[in-house]
């Protein structure tokens, strides 16, 4: 994996990451600034079973970026690395994450991995503990997270260092709206 | 911001909340509109067929940097992280910094709702 810029930044005096590489592109760079801040601001899935999920995310596809961001809102519904820790396989046997959580787990490694562990048994934990809604919501989440993480690792954007930095969690802008 | 427009299994799902559909649909169309529709459409085959959902694309007419594209696509489901420096640059060399950003996205994006409809995410959410 490299962590050498595969694309240059679009944005004069800015060093090539996300969101300047994505500034080669601002039409796509806008629409996605828009839908993930409404994402992130619809409550109808809780920000910290999406971020649980996000986490996984960034542990199966190995995005280092994305495994150092956490999201404040989630860390303010009781997110914290205790439980950020425990988001690695074995999942199942935590303490700190609700049967919820686990279910969502265990979706998540279905859809960003192997589809095969979704079983009759996980499926129906999912359909328990989540509305049709909230699966629909978290199904936009990982498709999302998975789809950028990988864009940023294969365009050359992980960091080589990273200290754990807590980001206020996207909005939508009124003035998009 | 027009309705969602084209099939997908998100969209699908999202059926329930056309805000957040208009949303998925824009990005989706921002992003595959920034490339060539037919490259566009020769990715979503390419990582459909990664996927087993469906035959991969003749690729005896196509140029050769549509073919280095499409070996590049076929990466992305399952080794995306071995892409080595020397595959991206013969990409964005064939579609400059621009496109080959489009190019990832899209990828991605295609290989990620091949995934959500192999969950049947559509079904779960309408149940």
């Amino acid at each position: 994996m490299s962590t050498t810029p595969r694309v240059s930044s679009a944005v004069p005096g800015e060093p090539a990451h996300f969101g300047s590489v994505l500034a080669h592109q601002p039409a796509i760079a806008a629409s996605f600034s828009a839908l993930y801040g409404r994402f992130w601001g619809s409550d109808v899935l809780a920000a910290r079973i999406k971020e649980v999920a996000r986490m996984r995310n960034a542990r199966v596809t190995e995005c280092g970026f994305c495994r150092n961001v956490r999201f404040d809102k989630a860390v303010a519904q009781g997110l914290g690395e205790a439980e950020v820790d425990d988001i690695t396989d074995g999942y199942e046997t935590s303490e700190r994450l609700t049967d919820a959580e686990k279910a969502v787990l265990k979706f998540t490694d279905a859809l960003i991995h192997d589809p095969d562990l979704l079983t009759v048994e996980a499926k129906a934990a999912l359909q328990r503990h989540l509305s049709p809604a909230q699966i629909a919501e978290l199904g936009l989440g990982l498709t999302l997270f998975l789809a950028l993480a990988k864009a940023l690792i294969t365009m050359g954007l992980e960091p080589e260092v990273m200290d754990r930095t807590v980001l206020p969690t996207p909005a939508v802008l009124e003035a998009a709206e | 911001m027009s309705a969602p427009a084209g099939a997908g299994p998100v969209l699908a799902a999202l059926a329930g909340d056309p805000v957040l559909a208009a949303h998925y649909a824009d990005f989706r169309a921002k992003a595959t509109g920034a490339l060539d529709p037919a490259l566009v459409a020769l990715i979503g085959e390419t990582v459909a067929a990664v996927h087993g959902m469906g035959s991969a694309p003749d690729e005896s007419d196509l140029d050769e940097a549509t073919r280095t594209a499409l070996a590049y696509a076929r990466r992305m489901p399952f080794e995306h992280t071995a892409i080595t420096d020397a595959e991206a640059a013969a990409v964005a060399a064939h579609l400059g910094e621009p496109g080959f950003v489009a190019f990832s996205v899209v990828t991605a994006l295609a290989d990620a709702e091949c995934r959500a409809a192999l969950v049947d995410l559509p079904g779960l959410a309408a149940a």
